[in-house]
């Protein structure tokens, strides 16, 4: 297992948003983690990338106790956050932006080819600002910077808010190549039809707790994958 | 033998727990959400390990029982697309619903235990286990199915059309009950039919039976003999699968065990129609976690005797209330009787009293029948009913 989360207990002041969670994520495999809006599906992420303390339970990469460490060092143990909403840094270049994702690592002008030659698109746009790419672009230029940090494991959070459809496939379509290139994938999701579209198992999630878990055939039958993604349940079992 | 399903069948004890521990917790979730029978009881109790599960509450058959029918439904009718009924605590009705996964998930479990009895998609399958007593046949079609293997789907209605289709259809394997295999083998002695006529390889017995009678199996129709455990409230067949060594392995990504007391307690991990949390089995039985030569890593488990006074004739089950339940409707009403499981009957022996007394033959004869033809109507059962004299007041 190269994750490993048991019972994760976290959340903002008072406010209690992940409540006992425990899921894992074995090397290779894509893995997709669905739920509505507020269901604490960021904050997770938040933890797992050392952004949050958690407040209880245990995050073990690779089988090393994880939970607490700074941020820095979860890149350093290999894994690397691809955020909501992309948050590359506009007023750089493309090529500095990607330099940046490899800031620790000592080879990033070497890695900073193998990425370009993945995405050509953002060799053509090398030296454009990122904050003039089409958001389709900016998601794959926030892929090839997490790259840069030669990640074991990507946490990609929502890759496809907010693109058009064809972007989208597109960013999906890249995600089913991180498998070739042997990274791991866990990823956050609202699209639940394209994420288990390529995911190997997912997590459903609900109001900061997992209610379904299993290979992603299996939820696709699952009537409660689309009431978790609408947020809507059935009070009783006549109703 | 092949491994159906390697990735969870022999998944290393760190990643089964784990997996365990997160489906515990999702079936948690979703029991308090769904079931307000399970809402109620669980309260605020959280499972933070697989050792907490000491803290979470049991399910009784009697809570089967009077949940009868809906009321143990996690899902909505609309999403449940089979119902089977089953007989649960002292008799009483019982109605287990599957989901669309569940049925796929059902199919998957019973292929493992096909597979590990040697089963491949160039097999031909017969299930023989009398409509109507032993509810597991449709399991059987769906494993069968699962592994694309060809599988014989209406019973023989007959001892002899199945001798038939044993010669004809050439099944390489015969799903059966014990009872049903010994007939068999009594119907070839008669009419001196050589086993090596047959194509048949295994026989997958739908209980398991002690060692003697497996080899008599055996060497009687020359076939390799499997068996099969399973609990027909949380999954019969596709509970267990019983590898080379004949240890019966649980499905342990599907099932939570343990025993309290002697008393093996089940959790289903997966089942989304009618989900158990820790429900008390009534059977006697021991669990060891130990490495397997066949390198299965689910637990092993030795079954036991029964807990609830449970017998069984002729492969169905059979609680001593139901037949106080019989003789009430009869002239026999509250007098005291021995019950005693023959073979293919139960003989129920009636203590007299001078009411029920003819000094007639012909009348205590008509008293005879007419109670045996209450258990043929009520229970569907041969009856062999005795009249004696009072035992004492023991």
């Amino acid at each position: 297992m190269l994750l490993q989360v048991k019972n994760l207990r976290c959340g903002y002041g008072s406010l209690e948003v992940v409540r006992g969670i425990s899921l894992h994520v074995c090397a290779g495999e894509i893995v997709g983690l669905l739920g509505a809006n507020g269901a604490g599906k960021t904050t997770l992420l938040k933890a797992l990338a050392g952004l949050l303390r958690p407040w209880r339970g245990e995050i073990l990469v690779n089988g090393r106790h994880a939970q607490g460490l700074p941020a820095w060092r979860c890149v350093s143990n290999a894994m690397a956050l691809v955020p909501e909403g992309r948050q590359i840094f506009a007023d750089m270049t493309v090529r500095e932006n990607l330099l940046i994702g490899g800031y620790h690592n000592p080879y990033r002008r070497m890695d900073i080819e193998v990425v370009l030659e993945r995405f050509p698109r953002l060799a053509e746009r090398i030296h454009q600002l990122g904050g003039t790419l089409s958001g389709g672009e900016q998601q794959m230029l926030a892929l090839g910077r997490a790259l840069m940090a030669r990640p074991k494991m990507l946490l990609l959070d929502e890759p496809s808010m907010g693109l058009a459809p064809m972007a989208a496939k597109e960013v999906f379509a890249e995600i089913v190549k991180m498998k070739d290139l042997g990274v791991t994938v866990f990823l956050v999701e609202q699209n639940a039809a394209a994420t288990l579209g390529i995911a190997d198992r997912a997590y459903v999630m609900e109001t900061g707790e997992i209610i379904l878990e299993g290979e992603s055939l299996e939820l696709m039958r699952n009537s409660g994958v689309k009431r978790a993604y609408l947020g809507k349940g059935y009070k009783e079992v006549w109703e | 033998m092949k491994v159906f399903d390697r990735r969870y069948e022999m998944m290393a004890r760190d990643e089964l727990e784990q997996l365990q521990l997160e489906r515990l917790q999702a079936l948690l979730a979703r029991l308090k959400r769904n079931v307000r029978r399970y809402r109620e009881r669980i309260g605020n109790v959280s499972a933070e390990s697989l050792e907490d599960v000491d803290r979470l509450p049991f399910t009784t058959p009697e809570d089967l029982a009077e949940g009868f029918p809906y009321g143990m439904f996690a899902l909505p009718l609309r999403e449940v697309v089979r119902l089977h009924p089953a007989l649960g605590f002292r008799g009483k009705p019982l109605v287990m619903g599957h989901t669309r996964n569940d049925l796929a998930l059902w199919g998957r479990l019973v292929a493992r235990q096909l597979a590990a009895s040697g089963v491949t998609p160039n097999d031909v399958i017969q299930v023989c286990l009398g409509s109507g007593v032993y509810r597991g046949a449709s399991g059987y079609v769906m494993g069968a199915e699962t592994i694309e293997a060809s599988v014989i789907a209406e019973e023989p209605f007959h001892i002899d059309s199945q001798l038939a289709m044993l010669q004809s259809y050439r099944p390489t394997m015969l799903v059966t009950t014990p009872d049903n295999a010994r007939e068999l083998m009594e119907a070839m002695d008669r009419r001196r039919i050589d086993p090596p006529s047959f194509h048949l390889r295994t026989v997958l017995l739908s209980r398991p039976v002690t060692p003697e009678a497996r080899q008599a199996f055996e060497a009687g129709l020359l076939v390799s003999v499997r068996c099969n455990f399973g609990i027909e409230e949380v999954l019969d067949p596709g509970f267990c699968i019983e590898c080379d060594q004949g240890h019966f392995h649980v499905n342990e990504d599907q099932f939570l065990v343990e025993t309290k007391d002697g008393e093996l307690v089940v959790t289903t991990l997966g089942r989304e129609a009618v989900p158990l949390l820790r429900y008390r089995t009534r059977l006697a039985c021991t669990i060891r976690r130990e490495k397997c030569p066949c390198g299965r890593t689910g637990a092993i488990l030795e079954p036991g005797p029964r807990l609830d006074g449970r017998l069984r004739v002729r492969e169905a089950p059979l609680y001593e209330c139901q037949i106080a339940e019989v003789l009430a409707q009869t002239r026999a009403a509250g007098h005291r009787f021995h019950v005693e499981v023959a073979e293919r009957h139960v003989v129920v022996a009636i203590e007299m009293s001078s009411q029920l007394f003819r000094d007639v033959i012909w009348m205590l004869t008509d008293l005879q029948n007419e109670i045996q033809d209450e258990f043929k109507t009520r229970l569907g059962l041969d009856a062999d009913i005795r009249l004696i004299t009072p035992r004492g007041n023991a």
